[in-house]
């Protein structure tokens, strides 16, 4: 039983501090066993915390998509409406609390809509917005309520009204709360196209 | 002269349990028993005191960090020490390319024969019992037996190196340490404690 060889080596007395180098040496080593666990416990927390941010990346990465594309078909639509061979051009300088501004309306007699842009208008008093209207054969039909304005232009993409007259002319109104069915507060412009 | 007492294998077992639950002090308590041997055999496999010493705090080291690896079904705690002991040894003996002037000037020192000179003195060292055990069944072997094996354990000869050392056939030298190895086993059968 070669095993046992090495007791028939004769032994050695160690050197006084052997000892304590050899304690501090192990102690160092630390744990080996358990290192692999917590390396394990580290890569799985690590491939986790990377599948939840790819996650969230793709999702955020998914929704951006989604708002460009959005934007980018709006913005086709709008550049088709604009090149429409159909499109008539009508530019109405207003003044809206002592402030010059334009309206300018892009109309599309052949796919029947509008594209209304609004520059400088005098910001809207407390409780009270602009309202565009269409006037028609068979009267006035609000277009859409506008309750914001400022240096900021604002674009509004508006369908002809159904079930009412021919539209013949624009206007705009300042009108009490959430706008009104008709006009009752001071005309901004009234155009006949 | 104190009495030799005997380390059962319950209290091996008891000692491994506490190393491989990370008990310094019992890396400290086999520290005490088997120090003194790593020690010897590092001494023995080098003739240096300083790369012996290095070796001790390898062997104990890799003990505290590999306990895991020790098969009690395989062997009992002390051979493991030791078979770790010799192949740190071994290891550093050939890294440094000191091979041809400590295997010489070992071979001149032992001449094939067991040194007891460095002996700080017999019982006090934990394990004499079972090293007399182990020298009385080398020395009932025959030398040219107990050479061979001396010079593979000790100085990690192959048997073609040991043939060549010795100018005996390959065939002789194989021969030589079969017979040898099978009767240490039978010398050594009853040895599965640990003494102190």
């Amino acid at each position: 039983m070669t095993d046992w060889m090495g007791m028939s080596a004769a032994p050695r007395t160690p050197p006084a501090g052997l000892k304590a180098r050899v304690l501090a040496r192990a102690g160092a080593a630390g744990a080996p066993p358990r290192w692999p666990l917590a390396l394990a416990a580290g890569l799985a927390l690590a491939a986790a915390g990377f599948a939840w941010w790819g996650r969230v990346e793709a999702l955020r990465v998914a929704d951006v998509q989604g708002r460009l594309t959005q934007m980018a078909a709006a913005y086709r639509d709008t550049l088709s409406l604009l090149r429409s061979p159909g499109t008539r051009v009508i530019q109405i300088p207003v003044s809206t609390n002592g402030q010059a501004g334009a309206v300018t309306i892009f109309a599309d007699t052949m796919s029947h809509r509008w594209l209304v842009t609004c520059h400088h208008l005098a910001p809207n008093q407390p409780g009270q917005v602009y309202q565009l209207w269409f006037i028609t054969t068979t009267g006035m039909a609000s277009a859409a309520v506008i309750a914001e304005a400022g240096n900021v232009p604002m674009v509004k993409e508006l369908e002809m009204p159904k079930g009412a007259g021919t539209v013949v002319g624009a206007a705009m109104s300042i009108e009490p709360g959430a706008g009104s069915s008709a006009p009752t507060g001071p005309m901004v412009f009234h155009y006949m196209l | 002269m104190t009495q030799p007492k005997r380390l059962s294998e319950d209290r091996e077992r008891d000692l491994i349990r506490r190393l491989v639950d990370r008990d310094e002090q019992a890396l400290s308590e086999l520290y005490d028993h088997l120090a003194p041997w790593v020690l010897g055999v590092a001494y023995r496999v080098l003739g240096d005191d300083d790369e012996a010493g290095e070796v001790v705090g390898d062997v104990f080291v890799q003990v505290w960090t590999k306990i895991r690896q020790h098969d009690a079904a395989r062997g009992p705690l002390v051979p493991w020490v030791l078979s770790i002991a010799r192949n740190r040894a071994l290891d550093l003996l050939r890294r440094r390319r000191r091979w041809h002037r400590k295997a010489e000037r070992l071979r001149l020192e032992h001449r094939g024969e067991v040194d007891e000179t460095a002996t700080p003195g017999e019982a006090s060292v934990p394990g004499w019992p079972v090293h007399q055990e182990v020298h009385r069944a080398l020395a009932a072997l025959p030398a040219e037996q107990r050479e061979a094996l001396t010079l593979a354990y000790f100085e990690g000869l192959s048997q073609s190196e040991i043939a060549t050392r010795t100018g005996t056939p390959l065939g002789t030298v194989k021969t030589r340490m079969r017979v040898a190895q099978q009767k240490l086993a039978e010398a050594l059968r009853h040895v599965r404690d640990w003494m102190v």
